[in-house]
């Protein structure tokens, strides 16, 4: 190789390593303003924490606080109680009373976030997505929109939710969720209902995800518990396509199963 | 303790609220959690599919057969705990250690799957029944 040749090998080395770090770095740049933009970056998979009955006790350092107590107008006290009380019953009974999940429906806010399976947070800038494994849930956080009103926000399973960082933490605002949608511990409520979240990382693997509902039409007071997750750094979420529901309702809300026979 | 004892705390304790079920979708109350049948058979199919995965088997019954329709949990969860979906097959003889359905018809909720070659898959459920269903 004469030194023309060598020469002429260099330069388009040069310039095809000029044109490979050009596409790399307009490949990294949403993700790196997304990352150095934000005040902390909570992309990745997470699963509920503590996980009872497996793996070690969890560092009571890495948990959130307790639960506050759901406290109820009376004019919904007593119905929710007596229905918890004929879902016992019917339990005992093995006689099962339908729950949204039996017929295939989202959870919805807030109770998505109980994530009884991964869930998958996608930062990037101006919004915030999280994916639920199950029933392949998603809801989308718009960062630094201005929430409208209430009553100008169709109702839907995940409501409208907006967001700002509060230092590390970020504060979410969620209006418009259905009134169908039952809450966390199935708690009922108005078309007035609003969830303030606050995510924060406690270690770099440990996220909570603080939650308090109020609602002046069937809460007395806001009621705030706590969602933990831990991270699942090699985690690959799955699809879940409710297709072959077995259970069915009956016309008396009781569930069953559908016994196939393939003969 | 033993192990139906153990899965009665666990309804105790899901029945006080002192903790909650992690994974279900729903009540799994059709099921008897206290009681445990061994259903042994030829898979006549195998349902990979959510919200349950489900094995269709047909189990002799004197000179004739009795189909049973065991539910597993999820796709998503077996996976977790290392299931594939081509690890049972129509056609496989399989014996499955199920919670039989309440009200006697001829199903149940499978707690442990046995392969024709001994391999054992666990339904996922949390080691010494913590919570009845998983």
């Amino acid at each position: 190789m004469n030194f023309q040749s060598v020469g002429r090998h260099f330069g388009i080395l040069l310039v095809a390593s000029v044109l490979v770090l050009a596409a790399a770095r307009a490949d990294d740049a949403p993700k790196m303003l997304a990352t150095s933009a934000a005040p902390a970056n909570f992309t990745g998979d997470w699963q509920r924490y503590p996980r009872i009955g497996r793996g070690p006790p969890a560092d009571p350092a890495t948990l959130p606080p307790p639960d506050g107590k759901m406290m109820l107008k009376a004019k919904y006290r007593g119905p929710y109680e007596a229905k918890r009380a004929k879902e016992r019953e019917s339990d005992a009974k093995g006689e099962p009373i339908a729950a949204a999940g039996v017929d295939c429906l989202p959870y919805g806010m807030p109770e998505m976030m109980s994530a009884i399976y991964p869930l998958e947070i996608l930062q990037t800038p101006g919004q915030v997505t999280i994916v639920a494994e199950a029933f392949s849930q998603v809801r989308r956080i718009f960062i630094g929109k201005p929430q409208p009103k209430i009553d100008e926000v169709p109702p839907g399973y995940y409501g409208h939710s907006v967001a700002h960082w509060d230092g590390t933490t970020l504060v979410v605002d969620t209006v418009g969720v259905k009134e169908s949608v039952l809450g966390h511990s199935e708690m009922p409520h108005s078309d007035q209902m609003r969830i303030t979240e606050r995510l924060r990382l406690v270690t770099p693997d440990i996220l909570h995800d603080q939650i308090t509902v109020t609602d002046p039409v069937t809460l007395e007071q806001p009621w705030t518990f706590s969602f933990a997750y831990k991270r699942m750094p090699d985690y690959e979420m799955l699809e879940y396509v409710c297709e072959n529901n077995h259970e069915y309702t009956d016309d008396q809300g009781v569930t069953h199963l559908r016994l196939q026979d393939n003969k | 303790m033993t192990y139906s004892k153990l899965r009665a705390l666990g309804l105790a304790l899901l029945g006080a609220g002192a903790v909650q079920p992690l994974f279900a979708h729903h009540s799994f109350a059709l099921f008897d959690h206290q009681n445990r049948v061994t259903v042994s058979g030829t898979v006549v199919k195998f349902e990979w599919t959510n919200p349950h995965v489900f094995i269709q088997l047909e189990v002799p019954d004197g000179s004739a057969t009795k189909h049973y329709t065991v539910e597993c949990a999820s796709p998503n969860v077996l996976t977790r705990v290392g299931w594939k979906f081509s690890d049972i097959k129509q056609g496989d003889k399989v014996s499955l250690l199920i919670n039989p359905l309440r009200n006697g018809q001829p199903g149940g909720m499978l707690e442990t799957a046995t392969l024709a070659n001994g391999r054992q898959l666990s339904d996922g459920n949390p080691p010494q029944g913590v919570f009845p269903r998983s």
